[in-house]
């Protein structure tokens, strides 16, 4: 089982390769976008312009109706936006309006658009040109040339990414020569996590003794239990917050190795794609949203202190490409409108989706959601269930999770360990946990035979 | 209007609309701008006293309240970004104006030197201490400090009790230097500095700071090596007091260990201070901070007569100073700013919704 030196430094570069090309890809799709949307302002700009250069000829035989229409309808909507305008500072700023205020402020809303009304139909009562005159004719939005060629730029793109990638393969075939066949012999195929008889100890309590499961790829895997029956503290062991006393923890990382977490740093557990959340949210109230999810992303940052202090180029570009990235994962959790919110005082539902968020930006292969349900109310308990189907159909991870809302669990997970002090209660598929009777006894007391039907 | 061109630009709105105010704001906005216009403010201040137009003294004060302000954004960055307590400020500075006397004094060595040496020390042990504060926290790790401030202060009473820098041998790229031209050093020192920690705490590394500040466990989870930015943190804020240390013995010259009061807890309290009532987690602020603490006195108030009579009373007002802060804005001046900005700006509304629904006619 033991590697060599050798050995471990090909999987580190190799785990820096893939870093690399994540980040190269996703510095492809934002140049691209970037680029797009460049060139469709400037399209915009010219028709603009071809617009106001035939107007400008045809204007004489415009008709009299459509240019009244045209420039109320536009004065208005100024008048509009500046309303618009004043509300959103207002709000933004904190200011409390009065009942009198606001009614003052929307009546005199009301009045502004109706003397502008007037005001235009006066001004342009002697328009000379003909009253039934022609309409204006937009130049149609001509299709090509709105997108841009950027065959060019993914072309240059992609030969980086395919040199990073070449790379790859060279240090994965090294990889394979230096005997990856003993290496993939500890676990079987298509298990990602196996636990093995994990003992957790603090002075005389046994928190975790000798539990034993495994953890199959892509599963949702739950983990339950009553009170204090140490379910939080398997998870601590997995992310090395806590140093097992006893037994083995093996993951199958990221180049199809197995990982024996016990000997991995507990801020070096992230790298081989295992994440977790907290069971109080453990939010940088200090930072906005997006920070904070930049933050999950500080290890796929090349760049040193150095170019920190510098603010090189480097550090810019791959700052720029996390931050899309980050926009990304936002986008996919619906919380880009608080992007810019400082995360202090948010609503706790919130916060809860803002750790999720978290665990997304580092191309996740195992996600630890410690009692993501709690303080959520039934809407927000079914739309977390959607997420977490939707987050392993997406990012293809495998989920494990501590609950003690039992519809979610029941709902969501493919396989449930039931422990109670530290001891495998019982294992198995949410019908068999729910018929099974040592779970009941756990969660309902002991004895009164036959009466509960399951859970809690 | 028009109404031929308003027309035109009802049917066809948009167009760039170019606001030279916006654009001027945006480049004071930048953080390096500010910094690069408060340099050029402190380094006219100095030609300004060389034309007779500012007391020489009053520049002269300026340049060392710069000096602590250097100390003081180190500090910052330790105990406002990293969450890290410490009283062991003086002893750093100690140890700087130690290296500053043995090599330009002793050896005739040019700044750069000195500089290098400096650096390497206070890295050292910048290290130390920050491999303790991953054992030690809070409280602990500022009265562990403290006693490290202690043995140093002895340990430099110990190798010599008054040290003394003769100027013709303070030697910058080859030329000797008087005491105005160090003042320009300190300058550019300071906004160097500045501009560093600046970036740096708008990089992953102020985030990670401030991460770790917050919640350790969040941050060890998000892949954030503690020790790695534990030490980070009290290297900064070493490397900043002895490079103050330095420049403050090629600056005021001459220092008596048993007497001089910057080796004493009284200054690592007064930087403390500072970067307190400035708001832990502003650079301004701190700098601020520190004019309050050191340049209120040595600028102004030793100007007036009375507080040249009885110099307790300034004593007094800076520490009232700081009493009224702390209790009104625990954030310092930072949160005062942006409390005074947020005023503003409601008073700015009001006017607006009045003006909107006045505007009848």
């Amino acid at each position: 089982m033991s590697m060599t030196g050798t050995e471990r430094r090909l999987l580190k570069k190799a785990r820096r390769l893939k870093t690399e090309i994540e980040m190269l890809t996703a510095s492809r799709d934002l140049r691209i976008e970037r680029e797009t949307e460049k060139t469709a302002a400037r399209r915009a700009e010219q028709l603009r312009q071809e617009g106001l250069r035939a107007a400008e000829e045809s204007f004489e035989s415009l008709g009299a109706d459509e240019i009244r229409r045209a420039i109320t309808e536009k004065r208005l909507r100024e008048e509009n936006e500046r309303y618009a305008a004043l509300r959103k500072e207002i709000l933004l700023c904190g200011y409390l309006l009065s009942d009198e205020e606001n009614e003052a402020l929307a009546s005199a809303h009301e009045s502004h658009l109706e003397r502008i009304r007037e005001k235009t139909t006066a001004e342009l009562s002697s328009l000379s040109n003909p009253s039934a005159g022609k309409k204006l004719e937009l130049p149609a939005v001509a299709e090509e040339g709105a997108a841009p060629d950027t065959t060019k730029l993914r072309e240059r793109c992609d030969r980086k990414i395919e040199n990073a990638k070449e790379r790859l393969r060279n240090v994965e075939r090294r990889l394979e020569s230096s005997g990856a066949s003993n290496r993939q012999a500890e676990l079987e195929e298509g298990i990602i996590l196996r636990i093995q008889d994990l003992k957790m100890y603090f002075g005389g309590v046994k928190a975790v003794d000798g539990l034993s499961f495994d953890v199959h790829e892509g599963e949702i895997f739950g983990l339950i239990g009553p009170n204090g029956a140490g379910k939080t503290t398997v998870f601590n062991c997995i992310t090395q917050f806590y140093k097992p006393t006893g037994g083995t923890l093996l993951f199958r990382g990221r180049e199809n190795e197995v990982v024996d977490l016990t000997k991995e740093k507990v801020h070096d557990v992230i790298l081989h794609g295992i994440v977790r959340t907290f069971q109080n949210v453990e939010v940088v109230p200090e930072l906005t949203v997006l920070e904070n999810l930049l933050i999950a992303g500080h290890r796929q940052y090349s760049s040193g202190i150095a170019a920190s202090a510098l603010h090189l180029p480097k550090l810019r570009r791959e700052e720029d490409v996390i931050r899309y990235k980050a926009e990304k994962v936002l986008s996919f959790m619906g919380l880009s409108a608080y992007a810019g919110a400082y995360a202090f005082g948010l609503p706790y539902g919130i916060l809860k989706k803002i750790e999720i968020a978290r665990t997304l930006m580092c191309s996740p292969r195992l996600i630890i959601l410690d009692e993501p349900a709690a303080g959520l109310n039934d809407t927000e308990t079914a739309d977390l269930a959607r997420l977490i189907r939707r987050i392993r159909e997406e990012y293809s991870c495998t989920i494990l999770l501590v609950e003690h809302d039992m519809g979610l669990v029941m709902d969501v997970c493919d396989n449930i360990c039931a422990i109670s002090f530290g001891k495998l209660l019982a294992f198995g598929t949410p019908e068999k946990i729910q018929t099974n009777r040592d779970v009941q006894q756990a969660y309902l007391g002991v004895d009164e035979e036959g009466e509960s039907d399951g859970t809690a | 209007m028009d109404i031929k061109q308003e027309y035109l630009s009802a049917a066809y709105p948009g167009g760039a609309k170019k606001n030279i105010g916006s654009n001027i704001r945006a480049v004071f906005a930048n953080p390096l701008a500010q910094i690069a216009l408060v340099g050029v403010v402190l380094a006219l201040v100095q030609f300004l006293a060389l034309g007779g137009m500012i007391s020489s003294a009053f520049a002269y004060a300026l340049g060392n309240t710069l000096i602590y302000a250097i100390v003081a954004i180190g500090f910052c960055l330790l105990l406002g970004y990293s969450g890290l307590a410490s009283l062991g400020t003086a002893g750093f500075i100690g140890l700087g104006s130690y290296v500053a006397f043995y090599l330009i004094e002793g050896m005739g060595a040019p700044y750069y030197v000195a500089l290098l040496v400096t650096l390497a020390v206070s890295i050292t042990i910048g290290v130390i201490v920050g491999f303790i504060s991953l054992r030690i926290e809070g409280i602990y790790l500022a009265i562990m400090t403290l006693a490290l401030a202690e043995i140093i202060r002895s340990l430099l009473m110990v190798l010599k009790a008054t040290i003394k820098i003769n100027i013709n041998n303070i030697v910058l790229f080859g030329v000797n230097v008087n005491e105005k031209a160090v003042y320009l050093l300190i300058t550019a020192t300071f906004v160097i500095l500045m501009v560093l920690t600046s970036n740096l705490i708008r990089s992953p590394v102020g985030r990670a700071m401030l991460a770790m500040k917050d919640s350790t466990s969040a941050s060890q989870a998000m892949g954030i090596s503690l020790m790695k930015y534990r030490l980070l943190a009290f290297v900064i804020s070493t490397v900043y007091a002895a490079m103050g240390g330095l420049l403050y013995m090629m600056y005021v010259r001459n220092m008596t260990t048993a007497t001089s009061t910057l080796l004493t807890l009284s200054t690592s309290l007064n930087i403390l201070g500072a970067v307190i009532i400035g708001g832990a987690k502003s650079l301004w602020g701190t700098t601020l901070g520190t004019f309050i603490i050191y340049g209120l006195q040595s600028m102004f108030l030793s100007k007036i007569r009375f507080f040249v009579d009885h110099p307790a009373f300034i004593t007094m007002i800076t520490g009232l100073l700081i009493i009224l802060v702390v209790m009104f804005f625990p954030g310092g001046f930072a949160q005062m700013l942006a409390a005074f900005r947020g005023w503003l700006r409601r008073k700015r509304i009001e006017r607006r919704i009045r003006a909107y629904v006045d505007d009848r006619n």
